[in-house]
């Protein structure tokens, strides 16, 4: 399919608006009787609003301003409302309340100082708790209170924007004290909502239905939910993130009640629905019109989504509806989609030779040695993905089919760079391909993920970094210093990843140990705020270390998962042999215990 | 249904049992992440939980405010007593 000529993003919503299409927005609410809907037409005037209001607050074309909006229906007209005025918004999470307020504040001063945003758009109620975040971020002239904007009369002033055109900030990986913020550019949003929309879903303009629960500060629900629908006018019915949390089946009930076509989620939220919809809330429910069930953002276990199936064919889900996704911030939001109505693919392939020569050997189905990888579609027209050996820095010599190794992209959907950060942009970048960081194989075409190279530990669709938790860890008196090591791990009887801290002490009373071992659990659950599932107290010298000492996570996690890190008295007398085995393992032997699930075994 | 304090704290302290991931003795000044293990997911299934027990809606706004155990506990109270379904 030919591309249309690509249209910016202010573009998009007076074109959808000038249609006179009645699609539009539907912002669910707690309480089942408010169902505010807002037409396209609707959209316009309210973004132009906000538009005006921040034009108001005297913020230029290029000035950024950030937005912490937990509201859904204030979130997507101020973000429209700033992108028409040619203003950068910059969407930033809003506090939850668990976890340490110091943490939060603490990330959102990074972002807000790294983005250089002059204005902080928030509720009255945030805003109190933001306290002095002013006083740190000297860019940051003001926050404002969202309330008084609702009803503000100003005149958008139309500002010409071009596709070259920063569209929005989207911050993202990269530990607290180091945010990256992706540059998109309205190019790079009307390439990926071509390739999203028309091309790897098949959407009918004006006529499919979105159903979307996901956090509008994040790519999926930002640019799935709220960017690509203005440009096909499709009509998307919003549900709060929480009230999803809380109530997994209002996500259903939703799709059911507005014959919702389209609706995606990270792996967790579809486990999250068979262990929390009860049969009585399936009573009267039809799912026969969900066409599309995107499943993306996280590692996707097709035995979740097996059992997904399992439980809801009944009111009328059709498995063959799973589409299984491949994307992140850099590639805008999408970079690959399985093929649609064909549910859960998976390439059989021999476990063992998979990790060994990092080399993919179809195999027998229920062999012992098989291993069922996901497929996650080939790379969109204009767009192509790549496997290169890690050291490859010009991406010269491209690794062949079912050769495993980091996968590359490029094309019009991949962003400039980040924002601000020319050495971090430089090292994303090998020879013109984003190096992903993901390490994967081709075949037929079809892009297959194996594990990621980047040490984040992912859990229920958010990333932490295991810096930050060692960080918090090392403050814990009576843990040696920078002698931390935290991962993330599948093994064991969880359906999310176990999050594991082994740190260092020279206590050898048990008593002493067990007491450690629960104010480590403490400070990283209250700072960090996650659920830490196994800590391992260690003797001096036992965690590996590289020969210039650098503490080494992937291969304390190998440790610890084969059973032999609690074996371990010293780490000095066993390394030389490990280190000799190590040289002879590829980068990819690291990975094999992360990757195909090993709630399997 | 109308409770009093000592039921409401009866059944807090039973939900939360049920939910914690450590061994820790739950009270009233348990810290909900720090001390019970329970993370943000677990915080909105023991939310749903308290919401049908209680039959009244604890809103996301009330979340930030909410640490421990107590601070559930006034959240729940001030709502029943908001209802008038408040004893004593």
């Amino acid at each position: 399919m030919s591309a249309p000529p690509p249209r910016t993003v202010a573009q998009a919503i007076e074109d959808a608006a000038a249609s006179g299409s009645s699609t539009g927005y539907r912002f669910l609410e707690e309480s089942p009787d408010v169902a505010p809907f807002h037409s396209y037409v609707d959209v316009e005037r309210m973004s132009a609003r906000f538009g005006g209001a921040m034009q108001a607050m005297g913020l230029r074309k290029g000035d950024r301003i950030a937005l912490i909006l937990p509201d859904n229906a204030d979130f997507v007209f101020a973000f429209l409302g700033a992108v028409r005025a040619g203003i950068i918004p910059v969407p930033i999470y809003p506090p939850t309340g668990l976890g340490k307020l110091s943490g939060y504040l603490e990330n959102t001063l990074h972002i807000v100082a790294k983005s250089g945003a002059r204005v902080l758009l928030t509720s009255s109620e945030i805003k109190k708790i933001l306290g002095t975040i002013q006083a740190q971020a000297p860019g940051l002239e003001k926050v404002v209170a969202v309330e008084g904007v609702r009803t503000a009369s100003d005149k958008l002033r139309p500002e010409k924007i071009d596709l070259d055109d920063v569209c929005f900030l989207q911050f993202t990986s990269g530990s607290t004290a180091r945010p990256k913020g992706v540059t998109l550019t309205h190019r790079n949003l009307a390439a990926n909502v071509h390739a999203i929309m028309p091309v790897g879903l098949s959407i009918q303009d004006g006529v499919d239905h979105g159903v979307s629960w996901l956090p509008l500060y994040h790519d999926m629900g930002l640019i799935g939910f709220v960017i690509a629908p203005i440009y096909h006018r499709n009509q998307i019915t919003f549900l709060p993130p929480l009230l999803f949390l809380k109530r997994p089946a209002r996500w259903l009930e939703s799709i059911s009640k507005y014959k919702g076509s389209i609706s995606f989620g990270p792996n967790f939220a579809y486990a999250l629905a068979v262990k929390r919809i009860k049969e009585s809330e399936m009573e009267g429910l039809d799912l026969s019109s969900w066409r599309i069930a995107g499943c993306g953002a996280e590692p996707i276990r097709a035995d979740n989504l097996r059992a997904f199936a399992e439980k809801f064919s009944r009111i009328g889900f059709d498995e063959r509806a799973f589409v299984c996704c491949y994307g992140m911030a850099e590639s805008t939001l999408a970079v690959s989609f399985s093929k649609i109505w064909t549910g859960v693919r998976a390439d059989v392939v021999d476990g063992e030779t998979l990790w060994a020569k990092g080399h993919a050997e179809p195999a027998a189905e229920g062999s012992p040695r098989a291993s069922g990888i996901v497929e996650c579609g080939a790379a969109f027209e204009e767009h192509e993905i790549k496997t290169f050996a890690p050291d490859d820095t010009e991406s010269a010599r491209p690794l062949p089919e079912r050769e495993v190794g980091e996968l590359r992209i490029r094309g019009p959907s991949v962003m400039q760079g980040y924002w601000n950060d020319p050495e971090v942009t430089k090292r994303s970048f090998a020879g013109g391909f984003l190096r992903t960081g993901d390490l994967g194989y081709i075949a037929e075409g079809k892009v297959y993920i194996c594990g990621r190279s980047k040490e984040v530990v992912i859990v229920n669709g958010r990333n932490y970094y295991p810096q930050d938790i060692e960080w918090e860890a090392s403050q814990v008196e009576g843990v040696r210093k920078g002698n931390v090591i935290a991962f993330g791990t599948m093994k064991g009887p969880s359906d999310r990843e176990r999050v594991v801290i082994a740190f260092e002490t020279g206590e050898k009373d048990e008593a002493t140990k067990k007491r450690l071992e629960a104010d480590v659990r403490k400070a990283v659950q209250q700072t960090v705020g996650l659920t830490v599932d196994d800590v391992v107290p260690l003797a001096p010298g036992v965690l590996p270390k590289t020969s210039s000492g650098k503490l080494q996570r992937a291969r304390t996690r190998e440790l610890y998962e084969s059973g032999e890190l609690l074996g371990r008295t010293s780490a000095r007398e066993v390394d030389k042999l490990d280190l000799v085995k190590e040289i002879a393992k590829s980068q990819i032997g690291y990975f094999r215990h992360r990757l195909f699930g090993k709630s399997d075994e | 249904m109308t409770w009093n304090r000592e039921t409401v704290h009866e059944e807090l302290l039973k939900v939360f049992r049920q939910h914690k991931q450590t061994e820790i003795e739950v009270s009233e000044t348990s810290h909900i992440v720090a001390d019970l293990g329970i993370d943000s997911l677990g915080v909105m299934e023991v939310l749903a939980d308290l919401e049908d027990t209680f039959k009244l809606t604890i809103p996301d706004e009330a979340l930030r405010e909410i640490n421990t155990i107590g601070d559930v506990a006034t959240a729940v109270l001030t709502r029943l007593e908001g209802d008038g379904r408040l004893q004593g």
